[in-house]
C-alpha cells in the first residue's frame, strides 16, 4: 500500500513537473534558447499567488487566469526588447542568450526577494485529504496534478490542431522552411516566449499549493524543468511528459525512503547521469543535446 | 524580415593587425607600466590603510582572482560554466578540515586545497566536458548544489551548522595570499593569450570539431584547462575561510560567488587579457559605493549589467578599448615578417597505397549512409569522387577521418589500421580534411589559424617555419595578418587548404572545394591543387557540381551513387560510363 501511495503522489506531483516543463520546452525549440528565468518566473508567480491568497483570502485558483494574461503580455515584451536582438546568428548567440536570461534570471528574484522577502510559504488552501481505499491523496496535489496536466494537454492540442500552432510547431521544427511557407517567423518567436513564459507562471501557481517556495527556490526549478526537457529530448512533447512522471516518481520515492536531502540532489544527478549515457533523451524524436555543431 | 546570420558584434575579438605600429608598442609599455604600478600598489595597501579598506582590497583581489580562472575555462575555452563556485567551496573546505585537523601550516594547507581541487576538476572534467553548452553549463550548476548538499551531511565537515576556524591568522598575510592567487591567475591568464596551448584553447572555443580536424588533442585541451581554472578559486576559497573564521555550506557554495564572476568578466570583456581584471576592479568600487545606498537591488543591478553588456557592448570594456587600439591581443608567435620558406618538390616519395578502403558500411538508424565501399589511393594521386548530395562522400571523408565511427569494414592508411587512432591523432599522422562550408576559427588571425594546424608536436620555430609555407603555398602569404572571417570566400577555401598543408598531410580529403566558386576562384585553388602534387600528397576530392574544374587533375575517378560505388576509372571512361550517365550526368542533360 506504502508503494502504491508514493507512485500516486510521484504520478501527480509529476502532472505539475510536465507543466514546469512545457513552456521551457516550447522556448527552446522555437528559440535555440533555454530560459534560465524561467524558474524566476515560475518563483514569482507563485509567491504573488500566495499574497494573492493569504491578503485577499480569496481562492488561489483565481489568480491563475489573471497571472496567464499578464505574463503573455509581459513575456512578449520581454522577448522583443531583450532576446529578439540576439536572434539567428547561431553558437554565437547561443551564448549571449543564455547571457542575457541568466542575468534575468537574477533580476527577478531580487525583485521576489525585495516584494516577498526570503521566507518559504506554503498555501494551507485546499488541504483537505481524500481517503480512497487505503490511499491519502491530498486535495492540492490533486488539483495541481490534473490542471497542470490539463494546461499541458491543451497546449498540446494547440500545438497540434490548430493552423497558429502548426505555425508555431514547424517553426521551431525549421525556421528556413517556416519562413518560407509565409510564417511570420519572428513573431512566432516573441510567441513562443510569452507562452513559454505564462506556462511557467501557470506552474507557480499551482506548485504553491503543493510545495513550499521562496525567491532562492528559482535555480532549482530552472534546473528541474530543464532536466525535465533534456531526459525527455528536446522538442519532444512526449518524451517530456514520460520524464516529468519519471522524475515525479522517482522524487517521491526518494524522499520516502532516503530524506529530503536526497530528493532535491536527484534532479541533478539524473540529469548529469542522463546527459552522458543517454544525450537524444527518453523520446524517440528528441534531438540530441548536444551535437557535432550548434 | 530576413533570416540570414544576422551581425552580431563578435564577442570574442580576433587580434589586428594593425598593432604592429609603433603607436601600438608605447600603448603597449604603458599597460605594462601600469599593470606594474597597480600591482605594487596592492601589496603595499597594508602598510598604510585601515582595517575597512584592507578588507576591501582582500575582497577586490579575490574577485580578480576568480574572475581570472573562470576565463580560463568560459572565456578562452569556451566553456561557460555556471558552477565554478564549486571549487571555491572545494578549497575552502579542505583548507579548514586540514587546519583543524592536521598539524600543518596554513599554506600548506591552501596549496594542498588548490592540488585537490585541481584533481578533483581533472577527474569531473573528463565526465563533465563531454557535454557542450547549456548542458555543460547547467551541468556545472548542478554539480556545485549537489556538493553544497553532500557538505551539509558529512559531519566530519560540521554539516549544516559548519565549522569555526581558529583565529590565528591576521589579515595581512591573507592579503598578500590572495595577491599571489590572483597574479597565478592572471600568469595563466597571459600563458593562453600568448601561447599555442592557448591557440589550441581558442580552437576549441571556435569550432571543436574543424580542431579536431586540425590535430588539437580536444579533450586534453579543455579537461586541462578546466583543472588550471579550478586552481585559483580553491586556494581563495581555502583564504576566505581563513579570513571569515567560519565556513558552512551556504557560504562555501554561494550562487552569488558565481554571478559575480559571470558578470565581472562580462563587463571587463569575456576572453581577453585585461578583461577580468579590469571588470572586477572597476564593479567591485563601484559597487562598494552603490551598495551602501541599495543593499536589497545588488543582485538585480548586476543581473540588469550583465544584460545591458550583452546588449550593448558584448566585447565588454576591453572590446570597446580594442577599437582604439588598446588592449589588444596580439597574434601568437607571428613573427615580424613573414619567412619566405623554399622547399624542393619531393614527388619521388616511394610508391604503394597512402589509403586503403575495405568494405566500409556506415548506418545511422535505419539508413545506410555507406554500402560496402572500397577503394585504393596511391600516393601522391589525385581521385575524385562524385556524387549527387546525399550519395556518401562527407559520410566517407567522416568514417576516414573519424569523425563518425563505420558500422563495418575497415580503413587503412598508409596499411596500418586506423580504427583505434582517435580523430585527431590520425590528423597528425597525415590525414588532413576540408570540409563542405569552411570551418574557420572566427576570432583568430589567418596566421593564427594555420599555426594552430602547424603546431601539432612541432617545436616553436619549426611549426613557425611550417606555417610560412603553408600560407606561400596557398597563395595567402599576403593576407597573413588578415581576421579569418573576413576573407572572401575563395580565400577562406584556401585557408582551409593552408591549415590542412600545415599539418604536412600526405593524404587531403577536399569535401566540395570548388562548391560556389567563382571561376577566378576555381583556377586559384587549382593552382594550390596542382602545387600539393608536387609535395607528393595524395588528394581525395568530393565533387558534386563542378566535375568540369576537377576533371583534369585527377588520375582516377569514382562514382558513388546512395552510398554504393558504381564506377571506377579514368575521368575518360568513367564520364562516358552508361551507368553514370543514367544515374548521376544523365540528370544534367
Amino acid at each position: 500500500m506504502l508503494l502504491l501511495q508514493l507512485l500516486v503522489n510521484g504520478i501527480l506531483l509529476g502532472g505539475m513537473y510536465l507543466l514546469l516543463a512545457q513552456g521551457l520546452n516550447l522556448v527552446f525549440g522555437v528559440m535555440g534558447v533555454v530560459n534560465l528565468a524561467h524558474g524566476a518566473i515560475v518563483t514569482l508567480a507563485g509567491l504573488f499567488t500566495f499574497w494573492f491568497a493569504t491578503t485577499l483570502h480569496e481562492n488561489p485558483l483565481i489568480v491563475l487566469p489573471v497571472v496567464l494574461v499578464l505574463v503573455l503580455i509581459v513575456g512578449a515584451f520581454v522577448q522583443r526588447l531583450l532576446l529578439e536582438p540576439l536572434a539567428g546568428a547561431g553558437r554565437k548567440a547561443e551564448l549571449l542568450s543564455l547571457m542575457v536570461t541568466f542575468g534575468l534570471s537574477y533580476v527577478l528574484v531580487e525583485g521576489a526577494l525585495n516584494l516577498f522577502g526570503s521566507q518559504y510559504v506554503s498555501l494551507p488552501d485546499l488541504q483537505t485529504t481524500w481517503r480512497i481505499g487505503g490511499l491519502a491523496v491530498n486535495e492540492a496535489l490533486v488539483a495541481s496534478g490534473l490542471l497542470g496536466a490539463a494546461l499541458s494537454g491543451a497546449l498540446q492540442l494547440w500545438l497540434n490542431r490548430t493552423a497558429s500552432g502548426k505555425a508555431l510547431l514547424a517553426t521551431s521544427q525549421n525556421q528556413i522552411g517556416a519562413l518560407s511557407c509565409g510564417i511570420d517567423v519572428r513573431r512566432m518567436r516573441a510567441v513562443a516566449f510569452a507562452i513559454g513564459a505564462a506556462l511557467a507562471a501557470a506552474a507557480g501557481v499551482l506548485l504553491i499549493l503543493v510545495i513550499p517556495l521562496a525567491a532562492p527556490t528559482a535555480d532549482t526549478l530552472t534546473i528541474l524543468a530543464f532536466v525535465i526537457v533534456a531526459l525527455g529530448g528536446l522538442g519532444d512533447y512526449q518524451g517530456a511528459a514520460l520524464a516529468a512522471l519519471l522524475l515525479g516518481v522517482v522524487q517521491s520515492f526518494v524522499g520516502y525512503y532516503l530524506g529530503g536531502d536526497a530528493e532535491y540532489v536527484v534532479p541533478y544527478l539524473l540529469l548529469i547521469v542522463f546527459m552522458i549515457l543517454r544525450p537524444q533523451g527518453l523520446g524517440k524524436s528528441g534531438r540530441p543535446v548536444w551535437s557535432e555543431r550548434r | 524580415m530576413s533570416l540570414e546570420e544576422r551581425r552580431i558584434e563578435t564577442v570574442f575579438q580576433p587580434p589586428l593587425a594593425a598593432d604592429r605600429s609603433s603607436a601600438a608598442r608605447k600603448r603597449r609599455a604603458l599597460t605594462a607600466g601600469a599593470t606594474a604600478i597597480v600591482i605594487a600598489a596592492a601589496a603595499t595597501v597594508p602598510l598604510f590603510s585601515s582595517a575597512y579598506l584592507l578588507q576591501l582590497a582582500t575582497d577586490i583581489v579575490a574577485s580578480i582572482a576568480l574572475a581570472y580562472s573562470w576565463n580560463l575555462i568560459s572565456g578562452f575555452t569556451g566553456y561557460l560554466s555556471f558552477g565554478q563556485v564549486a571549487f571555491f567551496g572545494i578549497g575552502a573546505y579542505a583548507t579548514a578540515a586540514l587546519v583543524l585537523r592536521t598539524p600543518i601550516p596554513w599554506y600548506f594547507a591552501v596549496i594542498a586545497a588548490a592540488v585537490l581541487s585541481g584533481a578533483i576538476a581533472l577527474a569531473l572534467g573528463t565526465v563533465m566536458l563531454r557535454l557542450r553548452g547549456i548542458m555543460f553549463a547547467l551541468g556545472m550548476l548542478g554539480l556545485a548544489r549537489i556538493l553544497g548538499v553532500v557538505a551539509q551531511n558529512l559531519t566530519f565537515l560540521g554539516g549544516a551548522v559548519g565549522l569555526t576556524l581558529p583565529a590565528e591568522l591576521t589579515p595581512v598575510p591573507v592579503y598578500l595570499a590572495m595577491i599571489g592567487a590572483a597574479l597565478f591567475a592572471f600568469a595563466l591568464n597571459a600563458f593562453f593569450a600568448h601561447s599555442r596551448w592557448g591557440l589550441a584553447a581558442m580552437g576549441v572555443r571556435d569550432d571543436e570539431g574543424a580542431a579536431v580536424a586540425l590535430g588539437v588533442p580536444t579533450v586534453r585541451v579543455k579537461v586541462a584547462s578546466f583543472a588550471l581554472s579550478a586552481l585559483a578559486p580553491a586556494v581563495v576559497g581555502g583564504l576566505v575561510a581563513w579570513n571569515r573564521s567560519f565556513l558552512d555550506p551556504p557560504s562555501a557554495f554561494d550562487p552569488t560567488l558565481d554571478l559575480q564572476v559571470v558578470v565581472f568578466t562580462l563587463f571587463g570583456g569575456i576572453g581577453t587579457l585585461w578583461g577580468p581584471g579590469l571588470g572586477a576592479l572597476v564593479l567591485m568600487l563601484v559597487g562598494e559605493q552603490l551598495w551602501a545606498f541599495l543593499p536589497e537591488l545588488q543582485l538585480a543591478l548586476y543581473g540588469i549589467l550583465v544584460i545591458a553588456v550583452v546588449l550593448a557592448f558584448p566585447g565588454g570594456c576591453v572590446g570597446v578599448l580594442n577599437r582604439f587600439g588598446w588592449l589588444r591581443r596580439r597574434p601568437i608567435l607571428a613573427p615580424a615578417v613573414l619567412p619566405r620558406i623554399d622547399r624542393p618538390p619531393s614527388e619521388a616519395r616511394e610508391g604503394g597505397a597512402v589509403l586503403e578502403v575495405r568494405d566500409l558500411t556506415v548506418r545511422f538508424g535505419g539508413v545506410v549512409a555507406l554500402d560496402r565501399v572500397s577503394l585504393k589511393v596511391e600516393r601522391g594521386e589525385t581521385v575524385s569522387i562524385i556524387g549527387a548530395n546525399g550519395a556518401g562522400k562527407t559520410t566517407l571523408f567522416n568514417a576516414i577521418t573519424g569523425f563518425v565511427a563505420p558500422s563495418e569494414g575497415s580503413v587503412l592508411f598508409e596499411g596500418m589500421a586506423v580504427a583505434p587512432i582517435p580523430a585527431f591523432e590520425r590528423a597528425r599522422r597525415g590525414i588532413g580534411r576540408t570540409f563542405q562550408i569552411p570551418r574557420l576559427m572566427e576570432s583568430m588571425t589567418v596566421w593564427e589559424n594555420v599555426l594552430l594546424a602547424a603546431s601539432n608536436g612541432r617545436r616553436a620555430d619549426r611549426a613557425v617555419e611550417q606555417a610560412a609555407w603553408a600560407l606561400e603555398m596557398a597563395g595567402l602569404a599576403a593576407l597573413w595578418l588578415e581576421t579569418a572571417e573576413k576573407l572572401t570566400p575563395g580565400r577562406q577555401r584556401r585557408l582551409e587548404l593552408a591549415r590542412v598543408l600545415a599539418l604536412d598531410p600526405k593524404l587531403v580529403l577536399l569535401d566540395e572545394v570548388m562548391a560556389g566558386m567563382t571561376r577566378e576562384e576555381q583556377d586559384e585553388i587549382r593552382a594550390v591543387l596542382r602545387r600539393l602534387k608536387h609535395f607528393g600528397v595524395a588528394a581525395v576530392a568530393g565533387v558534386e557540381h563542378v566535375i568540369s574544374a576537377i576533371a583534369d587533375l585527377s588520375d582516377r575517378m569514382i562514382v558513388l551513387d546512395q552510398g554504393r560505388k558504381i564506377a571506377e576509372g579514368t575521368p575518360e571512361t568513367v564520364l562516358r560510363d552508361p551507368q553514370v550517365i543514367q544515374s548521376y550526368l544523365g540528370e544534367l542533360q
